[in-house]
């Protein structure tokens, strides 16, 4: 009895491996038949798949937890390091725009100088602006030394710009067209109507002394008249921004051709030499064919005003207006005489030019 | 039964050499045996199944450690009762070859009956508490249980199989280091005496 009971365990081991054994016998012999002991095996993936289920979920939801809040203890570091490289090739790229847009203004006015050469035009940069927010000049680095004198015109290849009204040895100052003192002979492209674009105060010059009878339409294309002594004939210098009746004149604002808030490179006009008509047409189209919206520019730039504008004596800083950059109202002729340079001979019974078509 | 008469060696009480000669005979009653709390040793079986399967998931370096080996051995030596040890290294070992589909069932549960039959036996005979006991004892027990697993491969389903090889040795050493932090843990889900 004590015999049985201190080899019970033995006993029992070998019975549950025997039995082991023929149960592997018995499914290697029946799988051969295509027979296989699924029971046992859909028992026990039916009651463990649940807890593996589980599991996964489990250490789906920790991993996910893990990586979206705690991995990310590092995140902040590199978000600010991927950051500050954003500023930094943010800057680059400002940096590489810039200069690109001064490359493509070069070649604007290159191009334009070469479809031009029988007016002899010298090409400067804006250095500096007015200090006066009331008064629309610039300053170019272009001055005696580079044979540049008053009321030389001043231009890019999109129009009228302004002309030189102080001459310095190493800079000029500019007189814009939207300067309350400024003038220039102006007329229709299409009807050839006379008269004068002057500066308002405003951002954009006026046209004046158009009757009321003359027709005007927003985007019509307002050229130079030549008349000034200043400016050839036929140079573009904006489109009817809009058109008023007024008495006795018109009141037409006047939308320039030329980016006056954005001026970082122009030509200077040595001469009142005309331009060749065949020639300035691609440069008076472009704003007659899209009057209504503004003149088409290679790239934007930085204005101008954010230079930063050199010291000046008083004189020179303000320059006092000469009485005939203050356009008589009588005719519009003789307006446009009086808005010319005051070295230039007024031509009041002038005949305006025949219209060109 | 009667031990036999071995005049060489010095002359050992009657149920001393019997139990040497039998390791499955019942354990001394000085030796403490651990008790746990209900469900406890399904549920820790269990789970090393369910991890066992699970973690497989994650990367091959699951298959170093052999969950439940380790229970079945932390079992047998801690309830000293090789009838209560073999039957569950059985189960064990015959759920283990339910989850897997390259052997038939019986595969493991031949090797994990006879590993649970000895831990139960020697847990009985000599102290398994002491990490190093435990590490030197899981490393003796896995190998065991290949050698088995490799004689059933060879005899009863007529695979080549290989007793020894470094990888072996590598996923011994690996589990033994485990199970010592994992005896460690289970301890804790003992009975106070």
């Amino acid at each position: 009895m004590i015999d049985s009971v201190r080899h019970r365990p033995l006993a029992l081991l070998a019975a549950v491996v025997l039995a082991q054994v023929l149960l592997l016998a018995f499914q290697i012999k029946r799988e051969s038949g295509e027979h296989r002991v699924r029971l046992i095996r859909y028992w026990a993936v039916e009651m463990l798949t649940p807890m593996e289920r589980a599991g996964t979920w489990t250490f789906a939801k920790i991993g996910g937890a893990w990586r979206g809040y705690f991995a990310l203890k590092d995140a902040r570091a590199e978000n600010e390091k991927l950051r500050g490289e954003i500023e930094r090739l943010l800057l680059r790229n400002r940096q590489l725009e810039s200069q690109a847009a001064a490359g493509q203004r070069l070649a604007a006015l290159q191009s334009f100088r070469e479809q031009h050469p029988e007016a002899a035009m010298l090409p400067a940069e804006v250095i500096g602006a007015s200090a006066d927010p009331t008064s629309h000049t610039l300053f170019i680095n272009r001055g005696e030394h580079d044979r540049v004198r008053r009321n030389l015109g001043v231009i890019t290849p999109d129009g009228v710009v302004g002309k030189i009204v102080e001459v310095f040895p190493s800079s000029s100052q500019v007189l814009l067209i939207n300067d309350k003192d400024s003038g220039v002979g102006a007329l229709f492209a299409g009807t050839r109507t006379h008269g004068v674009v002057k500066g308002s105060g405003d951002p954009d010059p006026h046209m004046d002394y158009v009757v009321n009878d003359e027709k005007a339409a927003v985007g019509d294309a307002i050229v130079t008249s030549g008349e000034d002594r200043i400016f050839p004939k036929d140079l573009p210098i904006g489109a009817v921004a809009s058109a008023d009746p007024g008495n006795p004149f018109q009141v037409i604002r006047v939308r320039p051709a030329a980016r006056l808030d954005r001026l970082e490179n122009v030509l200077v006009l040595l001469s009142q030499q005309e331009l060749a008509p065949k020639k300035t047409e691609a440069a008076s189209a472009a704003p007659v064919a899209t009057p209504s919206t503004p003149p088409a520019h290679t790239a934007p730039a930085p204005a101008a005003a954010a230079v930063t504008p050199p010291k000046l004596a008083p004189s020179a800083a303000k320059p006092a207006p000469a009485s005939s950059e203050h356009a008589p109202a009588q005719t519009p002729a003789a307006a446009q005489s009086a808005a010319a340079s005051p070295n230039a001979t007024p031509k009041p019974d002038a005949p305006p030019p025949p219209p060109r078509r | 039964m009667r031990p036999p008469n071995l005049t060489l060696l010095p002359r050992l009480p009657d149920a001393e050499m019997a139990y040497m000669l039998n390791p499955g005979a019942e354990s001394d009653a000085n030796i403490e045996v651990h008790k746990y709390y209900g469900g406890t040793v399904l549920g820790v079986a269990l789970l090393a199944l369910v991890l066992q399967a699970f973690l497989h998931k994650y990367g091959r370096w699951s298959e170093l450690i052999d969950l439940p080996l380790l229970v079945t051995i932390y079992f047998g030596v801690s309830r000293r009762n090789p009838a209560t040890g073999l039957l569950l290294g059985a189960a064990i070992g015959i759920f283990q070859d339910a989850l897997s589909h390259d052997y038939p069932i019986g595969f493991y549960g031949i090797a994990k009956t006879i590993v649970g039959y000895l831990a139960s036996s020697v847990g009985a005979r000599i102290d398994t508490e002491h990490p190093v006991s435990r590490l030197g004892l899981v490393f003796l027990f896995f190998h065991f249980h290949q050698a088995v697993l490799t004689i059933t491969q060879r005899v009863l389903l007529n695979l080549p199989a290989r007793f020894f090889s470094p990888r072996l040795l590598l996923d011994s050493v690996v589990t033994a280091g485990v199970a010592v932090v994992l005896f460690a843990l289970l301890d804790r889900l003992r009975k106070p005496a």
